[in-house]
């Protein structure tokens, strides 16, 4: 309001287009407007300086510049900086406490773009641009989000050591994720042939610029994942920093930090660092470096081949050695050079147990006596005392049967005499009979005997062979006969034998 | 001796070559085998180097194309391309 009440008067001084601001302070614009619509007024530096600050303060832009001079000094309160273009230079400072909100570290060339307002410090005259915003401009915008990806992995663990997967000590397959068209491929194919023939190539070739290369990257990656390869080689031959950016590109980043393969980047030139490279198993600096990195060189595998050999042989004569000496330290035991040591002891023991027993028998013997002696002692009193009590009961029993066998004897002879007698009487009377009936037969036994006929004149012929002959068919004519009279026999021979004719 | 040879060259790729290799170097020094294996193993250790040596030297580069189209270059050699 004071403005356009004033406005006419202040167009002279401060210029139209200011017109339509307030300019505050009323007072001194009075003062000076007063002064210059009459004879030209003179202002202190103090009033001029404050209708300056008045103005410039009101002044809020955003500027772009790059950084050329800068200073970031501890202690103080704000960081101080000139931005600059071809033909002007803003000095600028920032306060410590906005400055510190943006991850921006200074530059010496870098571009900023800065949003704030013009401050005047009156004390020195001296004019600031004072920044409450920062953030990089155009490829410092791009290397801040880089930056700012960056850290934000690493805050993720992406980049530990601890993460990288070990390259494979022997490498059979290689898998190259890059263009298949730039120089980078065929720097990998020339290295790995001339160092690592023995490597199958596999070639993943994928566009490396533009808008679609960070998905089609992805999907290099996926295919060489998953194909049968030891190692994949992420590569790509120099270029712009703009050039490099699907490298910087945050799923491209995770997805060579996830994958199950190691993977080792060259990517564009020496100084080169993109994320990838950062969250990789190993960065090499370019795409030779990387294909140097990923197999052993045939010649230094050679080398290793001969070593272990060597080492190999080296063990086995090792081992031959060892066992060598072992047997050379078996055979120089006392037991295989003394044929006697295996016996040594027990002859030894033998010797001592001989000492044993020559002493032992000769005290057994002296104590076997010694026993005896006592045994006999004990037998003979035992003995003594037996036969005494025995011969004393012999003695007394002779005399009981002393006394008692007389009159056993004579009880018994008196017995004996009058069976005697009575035997006697029975048997003369038992021959009476017995000599009676023996007369009575002996007679008849006389008088039957035909003996007693031949007295009488009777005869008895008999055959040669003894035999009675009672019938003229018992002889023939000329056999001898025998014929029995009573006092001897008659020799005879037959003459004639004739049957008798007895009428009847 | 030549028929382990012949297995070995069938059955073996570089790689289980060198590991087996290696392993049989490590219980070689180990030294807790008994003299007859570590012979029997010296011996497969040898026929192995020699088929691994001859692997290497034989070598030639074999490459695949899995992905995209691979502009030749003069000194190239592509066997096969799978898609």
């Amino acid at each position: 309001m004071t403005g356009r009440r004033y406005g006419s008067t202040a167009g002279r001084g401060m210029g139209d287009s200011e017109g339509g601001k307030p300019y505050g302070g009323r007072t001194l614009f009075d003062a000076a407007a007063e002064e210059q619509d009459q004879a030209p007024r003179v202002l202190t530096v103090t009033q001029v300086m404050y209708l300056a600050k008045k103005n410039l303060e009101a002044i809020h832009v955003t500027v772009e510049g790059e950084v050329s001079e800068y200073s970031d000094k501890p202690g103080y309160k704000a960081v101080y900086f000139t931005i600059k273009d071809e033909k002007s230079a803003l000095p600028c400072l920032m306060w410590k406490s906005d400055f510190a909100r943006y991850d921006v570290k200074f530059k010496q060339g870098m571009l900023v773009q800065i949003t704030g307002n013009f401050s005047l410090y009156a004390a020195k005259g001296r004019m600031n641009f004072v920044a409450r915003s920062i953030k990089l401009a155009g490829e410092g915008d791009l290397r801040m989000k880089v930056a700012l990806l960056a850290q934000k992995l690493q805050k993720e663990g992406l980049m530990d050591p601890a993460r990288k997967k070990p390259l494979p000590w022997f490498t059979n397959k290689v898998a190259v994720v890059t263009s298949p068209r730039g120089k980078a491929v065929h720097d990998v194919l020339r290295t790995l042939r001339r160092r690592s023939p023995y490597v199958q190539v596999y070639v993943v070739g994928v566009p490396v610029e533009g808008d679609i290369a960070p998905t089609a990257i992805c999907n290099g990656l996926d295919v060489a994942e998953n194909s049968d390869c030891d190692v994949i080689l992420l590569v790509r031959g120099g270029g712009s920093y703009e050039d490099l950016m699907p490298f910087n590109d945050e799923k491209v980043a995770r997805k060579v930090a996830a994958c199950t393969k190691p993977v080792i980047t060259g990517i564009g030139h020496e100084p080169d660092n993109s994320i990838s490279d950062m969250v990789a198993d190993l960065r090499c600096s370019t795409p030779t470096a990387a294909a140097e990195a990923s197999a052993m060189d045939v010649k230094q595998l050679s080398r290793n081949l001969v070593q272990m050999q060597s080492r190999m042989g080296n063990a086995l004569s090792s081992k031959i050695e060892f066992n060598k000496q072992r047997i050379a330290q078996i055979s120089s035991r006392p037991l295989f050079k003394n044929p006697n040591y295996l016996l040594e002891n027990s002859a030894m023991r033998l010797d001592m147990d001989a000492e044993r027993l020559a002493k032992a028998i000769p005290n057994a013997i002296a104590s076997n006596k010694q026993e005896l002696e006592q045994n006999r002692a004990t037998l003979a009193s035992l003995g003594t005392r037996l036969l005494a009590q025995h011969s004393a009961r012999l003695d007394s029993d002779a005399k009981a049967l002393a006394r008692a066998l007389p009159s056993a004897i004579s009880g018994s002879k008196q017995r004996l005499s009058g069976d005697t007698a009575e035997f006697k009487n029975i048997g003369s009377h038992l021959l009476d009979a017995a000599k009676a009936s023996m007369a009575v037969n002996a007679a008849r036994l006389n008088d039957l005997s035909p003996l007693s006929v031949l007295s009488r004149g009777y005869a008895i012929t008999y055959d040669c062979d003894g035999h009675v002959l009672s019938s003229i068919k018992d002889v023939e004519k000329d056999d001898s006969i025998s014929v029995r009279v009573d006092d001897g026999y008659i020799d005879c021979t037959v003459n004639e034998v004739a049957e008798e004719k007895i009428s009847k | 001796m030549a028929d382990d040879q012949q297995k070995l060259d069938e059955s073996i790729t570089f790689n289980q070559g060198l590991e087996e290799l290696e392993s049989i170097i490590k219980s070689l020094e180990g030294g807790q085998l008994e003299l007859e294996d570590s012979l029997k193993k010296y011996e497969r250790g040898v026929s192995l180097l020699r088929v691994l040596q001859a692997k290497i030297s034989d070598a030639e580069q074999k490459v695949t194309v899995l992905l995209g189209e691979l502009e030749p270059d003069s000194s190239d050699s592509i066997d096969e391309t799978l898609s």
